[in-house]
């Protein structure tokens, strides 16, 4: 099924196409565009780091004004640092999820993932308003994970695994999950609160107050040395364990990553929907399905959208801001549903 | 089966209230016609956002969804009877209690309770105004909602309206006139208090409020400066970041935080402020960090007490 989505298609409409790609792809190495998608990201995160309420400017920072370096170390640096890091990873998160279920349009924030962490979240401030950050995200984890092998666990009992009973599957699971954890922060008073969870914001972060996520991108680097373990654990149990892997060691790996990263990311700047599915899909369109040649352009890429959506919510209303949640939504839908139709016209 | 059954019941407790009810009207109006001279008149008209409504004089059962108008009815020690469940402030917790019949949530009613407690006055605003129509066909019922535009007129014409139903006047008189006094301390004491700015954090996230807006009474009524000009019509303020704080370097800082709510009064909100840009600025320098309290200027909003202990936080503020 998942073929249907690559430029190796045995699509017969497609064949011309499929040429025209790879000759495209001979023109310059793989390592040359890598390196010119890395200058690209390289370039937004200056971009970033200069835009901003205060007056930051490169002539600024030459001349040793105090104020902008302040200004510079304490806000922009941080910022800039968590925006990619948390893109890299979210969008890493969501192609090992899709290798997991053997699915294309499966991420963390449609599968329950995201909504077992916040659930996780709101359980801790009720019953432990003081709780410590390190608390919540531990907590936030384990029900994430928990919440995440449901999912797997239903997914294996289901005997037809259409292209779109999976998605399905999860964002019902999702939708579960989320319609309890309102409920509850509905009782508690805090449904704005969880609100200001569920979107994804940069404007709160500041040195000392991001560096949880250097740990998502410890995760995002063990996804990548261990690729190919889940290119073969999404080919199923038998066929794992024929090649001599641990095939619930490996799913385990899996569930760990993706619910940590998740955790992670929602209890410091809140949920990012949508990345985790277009990143890797646009990504497969583009070099195919290669995991461990997909992984760094799905960083690479995962990175560089999210700096684009946060400069644009920085700059439109300027001085003020549009959580980067809602503009990732916004064009992520649109993506979304591209993908989608594409995919069908593809196959009538 | 079960069904009618229960109809009935329904419908059987709502006549026999009705018949109590209609024999403590006529009961009423039979010793004020006693006492008073005959003209008095049984009904007001009373004016207000959503139309014109007919109410009773001295109404029997009342019903509020507004915590602002419950606020005033405490003030003026008249007897409220239903009031939404909701986090009530200390200085209204006792309709927390089982006593007060639960009407809903804040925002949304609970119709069968409504009914069944057959109310003769139902007071709301903003946060019910969908339910007017369902509301009216129960009781007359008033939208006592607060003009952001013109905040202090509206809550003393709210207030007045309040004093006219309950036989009130004097004393809803007497009360704002201490509160004008007690305003216009403040405006005197603003005017050499430096400018503001208004910050509400939730989640580690912050928006910033102006003019015009839901805690606009510190700038309109109080006449705190703007420190920036935030023009948002919008219920929810500007979205914004710490560094936007430190560039408008305020003189006071008032903070209100929202996740006060599962109890952490004042923590949740200071350790989120707790920053090198934030405590950069001249307020925190000159110790002008006022941190507002939360259900008294999310919830309560515009009541006879509330606004007197707001202006009295605003006053301990800036002084």
């Amino acid at each position: 099924m998942t073929a249907v989505l690559s430029p190796t298609a045995p699509a017969p409409a497609g064949a011309a196409g499929v040429s025209g790609v790879s000759g495209r792809r001979r023109f310059l190495g793989p390592g040359a565009k890598l390196l010119l998608g890395g200058t690209s990201v390289l370039v937004l995160a200056v971009v970033s780091m200069f835009v901003g309420v205060s007056d930051v400017s490169l002539p600024g920072l030459l001349s040793g004004d105090e104020h902008a370096w302040d200004i510079f170390w304490i806000s922009r640096v941080p910022r800039t640092l968590s925006i990619i890091l948390a893109g890299m990873a979210l969008s890493v998160a969501g192609l090992i999820m899709q290798l997991m279920a053997r699915n294309k349009f499966v991420e963390p924030s449609t599968v329950g993932t995201v909504e077992s962490a916040s659930l996780g979240i709101l359980v801790v401030t009720v019953f432990l308003p003081g709780a410590s950050l390190f608390l919540k995200m531990s907590t936030a984890t384990v029900f994430a994970m928990a919440g995440t092998a449901l999912f797997l666990l239903v997914l294996r009992r289901i005997p037809l695994r259409n292209t779109l009973i999976v998605p399905l599957v999860g964002i019902m699971l999702g939708g579960v999950i989320a319609a309890v954890t309102t409920f509850f922060a509905y009782r508690f008073d805090l449904l704005q609160t969880l609100n200001s969870w569920m979107v994804g914001d940069f404007s709160g972060v500041l040195r000392g107050r991001y560096e949880l996520l250097w740990i998502v991108g410890a995760l995002t680097l063990i996804g990548y040395l261990a690729a190919d373990r889940f290119t073969v654990a999404g080919m199923g149990q038998e066929f794992t364990t024929n090649l001599g892997l641990n095939y619930n060691r490996v799913m385990t790996l899996g569930l760990i990553i993706v619910s940590l990263i998740s955790a992670v990311v929602v209890v410091s700047v809140g949920s990012v929907p949508f990345l985790g599915l277009i990143v890797p899909n646009l990504v497969s369109l583009m070099i195919g399905d290669n995991v461990r040649r997909a992984i760094p352009w799905v960083a690479i890429f995962g990175a560089g959208f999210v700096l684009a959506c946060d400069i644009i919510g920085r700059t439109i209303r300027y001085p003020y801001e549009i959580p980067v949640g809602v503009i990732v939504s916004a064009i992520g839908s649109a993506l979304f549903l591209y993908l989608l139709l594409r995919k069908r016209s593809a196959r009538a | 089966m079960k069904k009618t059954l229960k109809s009935r019941l329904v419908a059987g407790t709502a006549l026999a209230s009705l018949l109590a009810l209609s024999a403590c009207g006529s009961d009423t109006s039979a010793s004020a016609d006693a006492t008073a001279d005959a003209s008095e008149p049984t009904t007001v008209t009373v004016e207000h956002t959503q139309g014109t409504t007919e109410v009773p004089v001295n109404p029997e059962t009342v019903y509020t969804f507004d915590l602002g108008a419950l606020d005033t009815l405490d003030a003026l020690d008249i007897e409220v009877d239903g009031v939404p469940a909701a986090n009530f402030p200390e200085s209204l917790s006792k309709y927390g209690s089982d006593d007060y019949a639960k009407i809903g949530s804040m925002k949304e009613p609970d119709f069968e309770a409504i009914s069944a407690g057959a109310p003769d006055l139902i007071i709301m605003s903003g946060r019910t105004a969908d339910s007017y129509e369902e509301f009216s066909k129960i009781a007359p019922t008033i939208n006592l909602s607060t003009d952001a535009q013109d905040p202090w007129n509206s809550f003393v014409s709210n207030t007045e309206i309040i004093g006219e139903i309950f036989g009130k006047e004097a004393e809803v008189e007497d009360k704002l006139a201490a509160l004008d006094t007690k305003v216009d301390e403040t405006k005197a004491a603003a005017a050499d208090a430096g400018n503001g700015l208004i910050i509400m954090t939730s989640g580690g996230e912050m928006t910033a409020y102006g003019e015009g807006s839901r805690f606009g009474l510190i700038h309109d009524v109080l006449g705190v400066a703007t420190a920036a000009d935030i023009k948002s019509e919008a219920q929810h303020g500007e979205s914004v970041s710490f560094e936007y704080i430190a560039e408008i370097n305020p003189d006071n800082l008032f903070v209100i935080d929202r996740d006060v709510a599962v109890g952490n009064a004042g923590e949740v909100a200071s350790a989120v402020l707790d920053n090198e840009l934030v405590m950069g600025t001249k307020a925190a320098k000159n110790d002008r960090i006022t941190m507002l309290d939360s259900s008294s200027w999310y919830l309560v909003g515009y009541g006879l007490n509330n606004v007197d202990a707001m202006v009295s936080a605003v006053q301990d503020g800036i002084s």
